[in-house]
């Protein structure tokens, strides 16, 4: 099952950088590191992954367990899905600045393609 | 005051810019005025809190603060813990320092906003300057990942700041996709890192060590150099960089060359020094490999630029190589002259920017082919941008002299051919800064200018500031040496004692500093140093005199000003990084 995780997390990445590199939309750009950005998710939250392991919730256990019994069981490893939460928020905040500057873009050149946004080059 | 309390300080030195970062906004809603004075009293604030444990930790002991008061349980310690060893130290206080000079020198260059824009720029830079100040002094590398994703955001904004400006928008959306892919770069280098070790605080991982072995490790660091060498502007991740210097305004072009570059080599030295100086995969020779390359074809871009800032852009990519050049080499002496240069390489380039800002505010014009004559109309800025280009082109008894010697003397005997690199890189850079500086105050300039804006004082005091710092790391070198880039040299040589402090936090005495002696008269580096004035010097004359060069031309084509190209750049840059990682 996990493997299969590593491969769909790889094929996004690899998607979400083809997006970036041969794309000349701006907003198709934006889409492919969006793209590269969930791959990461995935990859993140796979790796937090043991087998038969239950969330690292150890509030309000379930009857039959303790909070310590929960603490020394198996969970998922808490510290890689709090990467994963930071990195959602980060990318957010990223995805919604990049709109912006996107929107000023096409209101001053009346394009997207980044073919017409290279004013500054050598 | 004990030292726990003097560490207990750390935190603290960047808890104060980010309230004055979120105070900025509401301050402007009374007056513009109170917000940059507000800033300037949080900024000198936190340069004050910095310097409290400066004698400490100069004077030889590590200080180190678990945020949370957390100890390590069976070596594992995940809470952040922030440590001031002298090399992490030296970096905070040139920012909290220089940030306090920048905020002065913008009250007079942009104190005409209106006050929201002025509270939204104050916000920013402080917080800019909070995350620069944490990334030193943090000891966590997923903490490290967080201040470069702030300081990332806030560089964005500043990039962007004038969204009326085209030029701004286009450099704020290329910085936006260089920057997050570096940032996706270090988010999985961290991933891997702690999926292969279970650690983030670097005295664990430290501990744990590297495992050659282990394929996920050495592309965790591919990864890891990769994607801060794109904050530090390398080549060939640097597509970012001039064109943000460009469009920003001249006191943000500063605040990013002079400080915010140093956030990569920061992490860098932290990563191959500190925490894996002893590996067994060839992480130095990247460096040097990326350092020369990006030494060599910065300075050659900085020759042949036509617009002052991009100019000074491109010659950041060529200081940063140098300093990627001294942090691979790997040795005392060359690791005390690499802290030097990055302190003395803020201090000059902030003075050009600053410089470069001002010419564009008194005329109105930024091409070099535009400008002229200036000497005479304002000889303060023409004094201050030649001491500027004497300091970079290590003129004796400016600070360049003395970082670069120390560069200079440990190449000239370990390693020729880098030495060489160096020198010519040293040549060309020489020559693009004396074409610059000839273009614009020295060259007859046909017809008069048809206004000439006035001068002001904060930014008069802030080139005086600047121009006195860079003539006083020069006259002094034996005082900088002994008391604080030899031992932030030997903090970086000797990990040991740092992956302690960082893992059990409290007081720890530092490694012994070694001794470094830097001969000020001696023939070989005054040799060395009057050639290669002289050689750029004669390179500047060949240069104006004759049209572009098929090499310069091809080194412009190359740089298609397409977001695509640059992403494309970056990524086979990083690919090789790793494959080189993965098989030597």
């Amino acid at each position: 099952v996990i493997v299969g995780n590593y491969l769909a997390a790889a094929a996004l990445f690899l998607l979400g950088l083809f997006t970036v590199l041969s794309r000349r939309n701006l907003v198709k750009i934006v889409m492919g590191l969006s793209l590269m950005e969930s791959s990461t998710y995935l990859l993140l939250i796979s790796m937090a992954y043991r087998r038969g392991s239950t969330a690292p919730v150890l509030l309000s256990p379930p009857s039959g367990s303790t909070e310590q019994s929960l603490a020394r069981g198996n969970v998922a490893d808490p510290v890689l899905q709090n990467f994963c939460l930071t990195a959602i928020v980060i990318g957010v905040a990223v995805t919604a600045v990049f709109l912006s500057v996107v929107v000023r873009v096409a209101q001053h050149q009346r394009s997207t393609d980044s073919d017409q946004v290279r004013g500054m080059r050598g | 005051v004990t030292d726990a309390g003097l560490a207990s300080v750390l935190p603290l030195a960047v808890v104060v810019p980010v309230v004055g970062a979120v105070a900025s906004p509401l301050l402007a809603r009374v007056s513009g005025r109170l917000t940059l004075a507000a800033s300037l009293v949080a900024m000198t604030a936190t340069t004050v809190l910095l310097a409290l444990p400066a004698r400490t930790v100069y004077g030889g002991t590590l200080l180190g603060h678990v945020v949370g008061g957390g100890r390590p349980r069976h070596g594992a310690l995940l809470q952040i813990s922030f440590t001031a060893d002298p090399f992490g130290l030296t970096v905070a206080i040139l920012t909290a320092g220089l940030g306090t000079i920048l905020l002065l020198a913008t009250l007079s260059e942009l104190g005409g906003l209106g006050r929201g824009e002025l509270g939204g720029y104050a916000c920013l830079v402080q917080l800019l300057l909070a995350a620069l100040i944490g990334s030193a002094l943090t000891s966590d590398l997923f903490n490290l990942f967080v201040w470069f994703e702030v300081a990332a955001l806030a560089s964005y904004g500043l990039t962007g700041f004038f969204l009326d400006r085209p030029p701004a928008v286009e450099a704020a959306f290329k910085v936006l996709v260089l920057t997050t892919m570096a940032g996706f770069a270090v988010f999985l280098g961290v991933a891997f890192l702690y999926g292969g070790h279970g650690a983030l605080n670097f005295g664990q991982l430290h501990e744990s060590g590297l495992d050659a072995a282990r394929t996920s490790d050495s592309v965790a660091l591919g990864l890891l150099i990769c994607g801060f060498g794109t904050k530090a502007g390398w080549v060939p991740f640097h597509g970012w960089l001039a064109d943000a210097h460009t469009a920003a305004p001249g006191p943000v072009s500063a605040l990013f060359s002079g400080l915010m570059v140093n956030v990569g080599v920061v992490a860098v030295a932290r990563l191959t020094l500190q925490v894996y100086g002893s590996a067994s995969i060839p992480l130095h020779d990247v460096l040097l490999v990326l350092g020369a390359t990006s030494a060599l074809l910065g300075a050659w871009l900085a020759l042949g630029q036509d617009d002052l800032k991009r100019l000074l852009a491109y010659d950041t990519v060529s200081q940063m190589g140098i300093l990627a050049i001294g942090l691979g080499t790997a040795t005392a002496p060359a690791l005390a002259g690499t802290t030097y240069h990055l302190v003395n390489h803020a201090l000059f380039k902030s003075l050009l920017f600053l410089c470069a800002g001002s010419i564009v505010h008194v005329t109105g014009l930024t091409r070099l082919s535009d400008l002229g004559g200036l000497a005479r109309q304002r000889p303060e800025l023409a004094g201050a941008f030649v001491v500027g280009v004497l300091a970079i082109a290590g003129v004796p008894p400016l600070n360049g002299y003395a970082s670069l010697g120390l560069i200079h003397d440990e190449l000239r005997t370990g390693r020729p051919a880098l030495f060489v690199v160096v020198l010519v890189a040293q040549v060309v850079t020489v020559a693009a800064l004396s074409r610059a500086a000839y273009l614009v105050f020295f060259r007859r300039r046909p017809e008069a200018y048809e206004r000439l804006a006035g001068r002001r004082p904060g930014m008069l005091a802030a080139l005086l500031l600047l121009s006195g710092g860079c003539v006083a790391f020069g006259i002094l070198p034996g005082l900088v040496l002994d008391h604080v880039v030899s031992p932030a040299a030997a903090a970086l040589m000797h990990p040991q004692q740092y992956a302690v402090t960082a893992l059990q936090g409290g007081a720890h005495a530092a490694p012994a500093s070694i001794p470094i002696s830097f001969d000020y008269l001696s023939v070989a580096e005054l040799f060395t140093t009057l050639g290669t004035v002289l050689a750029g010097l004669a390179l500047a004359w060949w240069y104006v005199r004759r049209p572009e060069p098929l090499l310069m031309r091809v080194a412009r084509a190359v740089h298609t000003g397409s977001v695509n190209d640059y992403a494309g750049y970056a990524v086979l840059g990083t690919v090789v990084t790793v494959t080189a990682l993965l098989l030597l």
